[in-house]
């Protein structure tokens, strides 16, 4: 079956990464053609388009892009190259395939708001992706695609690439700024809100790579194009990360809408070694687990997964074996946010750390059954209590697995206790 | 009108500025939202989660810290849904906390007590090993830190930051690990350190100074203007009545002055009125030996004395450090009454008289300067400032000296050193509340004097602003005077003491 | 206003009956306190009085008597100086000047602790109040001496005296606030749960 190829259209291109190679297919036609426009012409397609930030929250880009106030001076442009939800790996194959269509869709979307200065922000362990992207930008400079009077116009967009240091909080867009002005990696109170006053106090906009990389096909081929995939309020297609014991672990450009059992059934190959699916994690680490019966007719967009109870996030599928311990897995998780929690609010600090605190027990074999209804209980009140969504997203898978694993769990610690074991 | 909004705020409507967040209206209206973070001299930092409210229509609880207050919202800090927030927000807060309230020096102002007792009364369900930190972390010459009773409200952060701008605080490593520190083996050194102290919501900050010195419970406190220099900041002497001892001192807000902080240096304000360093009783030289009299007497003598000489041998020596009501009472007294036309002011020859350190601390090290200009003003005579050439100005012949010595520890030191260079003068009395005044040679009688803390009355600050004193604590030396009733004692008709 | 009557009860005229409960009853106790009064006289049975202080008498464990300060492991004293007997006590006879300890974990500890024992009431609010077991009202009684001073008993008294045979140690855990909640005292610990000598 055929599918639209947007973000994985260089696959199986030899040598996708070169301008030459960009240019050949297209490349900066799109931003050609936006330059000459006005700047509210370019947000009212992207609005018409209905795309949908790829970062998680899947809050509307052509909204966002509009909330710059009309004032504003200096305007920045950050690109949340920093994919370090586990489980996600579709940033950084965007960037394998193609750097410059991450560019070209900066340098649309700066025209858009206003901004002379863009960054990308990736983390520090994209080793080859950052070098790729820095090759890629010093070839857009060259040719005249960045920098002053770019493409013939009178306009100047400067763009800079910021390597991280690998903290998943940067990730999070004021985490990001913070980080980016050289302070603690720690998100900002809200309101303000980034987009009046964000990077150095200036109004900035933060969009994931793939939401960036997805704008210069809908410039080329206009919003109805674009709003003709996917469903009414998901348009447009996403990059699916499959992992764990599947045929065909990836990255797979489908549909928003897309069922999930299709997915990992048919594209992913299924299940290897005659393993039975236990559970799937429908968007990386920080989305609720779902077990097969609630993904019977499950479809991947924002709204679906949402009336599951859980979210389409970064759009990491992760699949869970029948031969996979939850005890473990749960561990896994609040071990993860226990060790990337900033430390700013209270209940974030404390809870991930009160969290992992208590599946330590387990270990420890001092653990009791009622400590799955305390870990319930932890995770509700640290949930929506801080700054950020990590505290949201620490609870969330817990009170999932805590629930949905109820039993499981509490015969994992009755065997590991001095009764059971 | 324009610039207020009025919403309402647990069934009842309250109008504030606009602007304000629903913080800073519950706290004009006495409403108590429990918080820890929040301080309204410094800036939101929104982490401690605690000031959980109900806002009718939000998705989730807000901050009331960082919420601003708009037209006709309606905002509830009573729903159970807000109660358990709390709760938990408490508990969260006090899972890693080591509890070890009978060491520490917070227990009876901590936060974490009075939001336990306001909002929690629940038995803990933490059960597992706490996270450990560092214990008595020296930061400075005045501060230890506890990183594991610390909370990470970051108001020390921010107050370092914004405040004295010296950014010497800040919060190292993540999560739960998190902890306060200064970067590298750098102190604290500052002059406003003690406000960390006095921010820090919990046991985390703590004065060496007071450190382990009394429990607060045992502590009563009372409001007065503090006698370090000229800015005049409102303060609170906390000291033990049962026995007479001050223990520290406290800033009061005052936003006109103030604001809510005060230095260091006022703190120290308050050892010289401690029982071991005060003059009890009278004293006088009597052939040759210092001996102890009843203040009458040594007033007694003191006036035979101005009668022998005569007002025009007499001279007045004046320091900076009484209130306007007593200078009053001793100019009328000795130059309106008796006719003294000699007055020397003394005010530390000190250059750096104007210098201001931007925050609140000024170089003139003298309560009521401007009280004491205007006072000399209304009067007639030779009016001598005192600087370098004390011993220049007073050699001009007067055969009676009465001095007001200051009475702060800094300036008390300096003026004895000034003191002890006259010579020649037949009568000197020196008016004092310190003991170690009485070390000085060539001085004829020593009479006790009341403390700043211990008289009523007013000084006026820099600005010429009155600041009014308080009578706050019995004196710990009982026959101490103010200037007012020794004047009062002395003006009386002859008394019948006789040696 | 209406005046209730009430009825008196009819009067028993009969002296001798009434008052023949209270003569059985006294001399029924009588009659006890002859016989073992006899008893002992003729030492059929151990008497009860001794010639204290020629003889030893001692009091249960439980006797509130005597103050003293209880030990660690290393022979310190437990108390940590928190001021709670001294907010407690009614007499305020308990004097503490606290300072800080070399050892971090300890942190504060008192330099100086003074019981007024001629203002004490003995009602035990300081062992109720203190926080780690380490006042405590042990079984001696006899509160002798020759002078003022000696009546203010110092820290070393209170936690060395000979009769408390080189110091009592509390069953409870040292590091208690970084232990759990409920927790159960070790076998060593039960160990040292000594008992308070006296003679």
């Amino acid at each position: 079956m055929e599918f639209p190829k947007i973000l994985t259209r260089f696959e199986n291109i030899p040598n996708s990464r070169a301008l030459a190679t960009y240019e050949k297919h297209g490349g900066y036609e799109a931003a050609r053609k936006v330059l000459g426009q006005k700047p509210e012409e370019v947000i009212a397609l992207v609005k018409d388009s209905g795309l949908r930030g790829r970062g998680g929250a899947g809050f509307p880009t052509g909204l966002k892009w509009s909330f710059v106030p009309k004032s504003a001076d200096t305007v920045y442009l950050l690109c949340n190259n920093d994919e370090g939800e586990p489980g996600t790996f579709k940033d950084r194959y965007i960037l394998e395939l193609s750097p410059h269509m991450l560019i070209e869709g900066m340098i649309i979307a700066a025209h858009a708001i206003g901004a002379k200065k863009a960054y990308i922000y990736t983390r520090c362990e994209f080793y080859d992706e950052i070098r790729w992207m820095n090759e890629a930008i010093e070839e857009a400079y060259k040719a005249g695609y960045l920098g002053a009077n770019l493409l013939g116009t009178k306009l100047h967009i400067d763009l800079d690439h910021y390597i991280g240091a690998g903290a998943y909080i940067c990730g999070e867009e004021t985490g990001l700024i913070s980080s980016l002005e050289g302070k603690k990696g720690q998100p900002k109170l809200k309101p303000p809100f980034p987009a009046v006053s964000g990077y150095l106090g200036k109004p900035t906009i933060v969009n994931n790579t793939e939401t960036l990389a997805a704008v210069p096909w809908i410039i080329t081929h206009g919003a109805a194009a674009y709003k003709a995939m996917g469903t009414e309020k998901s348009p447009g297609t996403k990059l699916f990360c499959v992992s764990g014991p599947v045929k065909k672990p990836g990255v797979f450009e489908r549909p928003l809408g897309y069922p999930l059992k299709k997915l990992i059934f048919e594209d992913a190959g299924g299940m290897i070694d005659g393993k039975q699916l236990k559970a799937v994690i429908p968007g990386g680490a920080s989305a609720p687990v779902l077990l097969p019966a609630e993904i019977e007719t499950l479809t991947l967009d924002y709204e679906a997964i949402a009336a599951a109870g859980s979210m389409l996030g970064s759009g990491a599928v992760m699949v869970i074996p029948h031969d996979q311990p939850m005890m473990e897995l749960l561990r896994i998780l609040v071990n993860f946010f226990h060790h990337e929690s900033c430390g700013q609010c209270t209940p974030c600090r404390e809870g991930t750390g009160w969290l992992a605190n208590i599946v330590q027990g387990v270990e420890e074999k001092t653990a009791l059954p009622e400590d799955i209804e305390k870990l319930y209980q932890i995770a509700l009140h640290m949930e929506g209590r801080t700054i950020c969504a990590l505290s949201d997203a620490a609870a969330m898978p817990t009170k999932a697995i805590t629930k949905k694993f109820a039993d499981e769990l509490k015969q994992t610690i009755y065997a590991n206790s001095r009764l059971g074991g | 009108m324009a610039d207020t909004v009025t919403f309402r705020l647990n069934d009842k409507n309250v109008t504030v500025p606009k602007g304000w967040t629903v913080m800073q209206a519950a706290k004009q209206e006495k409403v108590d939202i429990p918080h820890f973070c929040w301080h309204p001299g410094l800036s939101v930092a929104g982490v401690c989660r605690f000031c959980m409210v109900h806002v009718q229509g939000a998705r989730k609880l807000e901050i009331a810290c960082n919420l601003q207050a708009t037209e006709g919202m309606v905002v509830r800090t009573d729903t159970p849904e807000v109660k358990e927030a709390h709760k938990w927000g408490l508990e969260f807060h006090l899972i890693n906390h080591p509890l070890d309230c009978p060491v520490c020096d917070q227990a009876g102002e901590c936060g974490l007590q009075d939001f336990y007792m306001e909002v929690g009364k629940y038995p803990s369900q933490m059960t597992r090993p706490k996270v450990l930190k560092p214990k008595a972390v020296d930061l400075g010459p005045r501060l230890i830190l506890d990183t594991e009773r610390c909370i990470l409200c970051s108001r020390c952060v921010r107050f370092e930051e914004e405040v004295t701008k010296t950014n010497a605080l800040g919060i190292f490593d993540r999560g739960d690990r998190a902890i306060i520190g200064t970067y590298g083996e750098e102190k604290i050194a500052h002059n406003y350190q003690e406000n960390l102290v006095d921010i820090c919501p919990v046991g985390a900050f703590t004065s060496k100074k007071f450190r382990f010195k009394q429990r607060v419970w045992f502590l009563q406190e009372k409001s007065t203007i503090c006698p370090g220099c000229s800015t005049g900041c409102k303060i609170q002497v906390h000291a033990r009545t049962d026995r007479r001892t001050y223990y520290r001192v406290k800033p009061q807000t005052d936003e006109a002055v103030n604001g809510f902080w005060m230095c260091d240096k006022g703190r120290d304000t308050i050892t010289h009125l401690n029982r071991e360093s005060r003059l009890p009783q009278a004293q006088m030289m009597i052939e040759g030996k210092k001996q102890t009299v009843p203040v009458p007497q040594a007033l007694n003598s003191l006036q035979r004395a101005i009668a022998a000489a005569g007002a025009q041998h007499t001279a007045l020596l004046v320091s900076a450090h009484y209130t306007v009501e007593e200078y009053q009472a001793f100019f009328d007294y000795f130059c309106t009454q008796l006719g003294v036309k000699t007055i020397y002011q003394w005010r530390g020859d000190k250059e750096d008289r104007d210098a201001f350190d931007g925050i609140l601390w000024r170089g003139d090290e003298n309560p009521n300067t401007a009280g004491l200009l205007a006072s000399l003003s209304q009067i007639q005579g030779r009016k001598v400032e005192a600087r370098n050439e004390l011993v220049a100005c007073v050699a001009q012949d007067p055969k009676v000296l009465i001095a007001l010595c200051p009475e702060v520890p800094f300036t008390s030191t300096w003026f004895q050193g000034d003191l002890a260079k006259l010579e020649g003068i037949s009568h000197v009395s020196l008016w004092t509340c310190r003991y170690e005044a009485t070390e000085a040679a060539g001085i004829t009688s020593w009479i006790p004097m009341k403390g700043f803390a211990e008289k009523t009355g007013h000084f006026l600050n820099y600005q010429g602003a009155k600041r009014e004193l308080e009578e706050a604590f019995p004196s710990a030396a009982a026959s101490a005077l103010s200037v007012v009733e020794a004047v009062q004692q002395l003006a009386l008709p002859q008394p019948s003491v006789t040696l | 206003m209406a005046i209730i009557r009430v009825p008196r009860p009819p009067r028993d005229t009969n002296v001798f009956a009434a008052a023949w409960g209270y003569t059985t009853t006294i001399c029924t106790g009588l009659t006890l306190t002859l016989t073992i009064f006899f008893r002992q006289l003729l030492k059929r049975e151990k008497s009860e009085t001794v010639e204290w202080p020629e003889q030893p008498a001692t009091y249960g464990e439980r006797f509130k008597g005597k103050h003293f300060l209880t030990k660690r492991e290393d022979g310190q004293v437990r108390c940590t100086a928190c001021f709670l007997c001294a907010t407690a006590c009614p007499a305020q006879c308990i004097h503490i000047e606290a300072g800080q300890h070399p050892s971090n974990e300890i942190e504060k500890f008192p330099v100086r602790f003074e019981i007024d024992i001629l203002r004490c009431v003995f009602c035990g609010y300081c062992e109720e109040a203190c926080p780690v077991d380490a006042i405590r009202l042990g079984p001696e009684y006899a509160i002798v001496d020759t002078s003022e001073k000696k009546w203010v008993y110092t820290k070393d008294y209170l936690a060395d005296r000979p009769a408390l045979q080189g110091g009592i140690h509390s069953i409870k855990p040292e590091n208690e606030k970084h232990t759990s909640i409920g927790h159960e005292p070790t076998a060593g610990e039960r160990k040292s749960q000594a008992h308070h000598g006296h003679s």
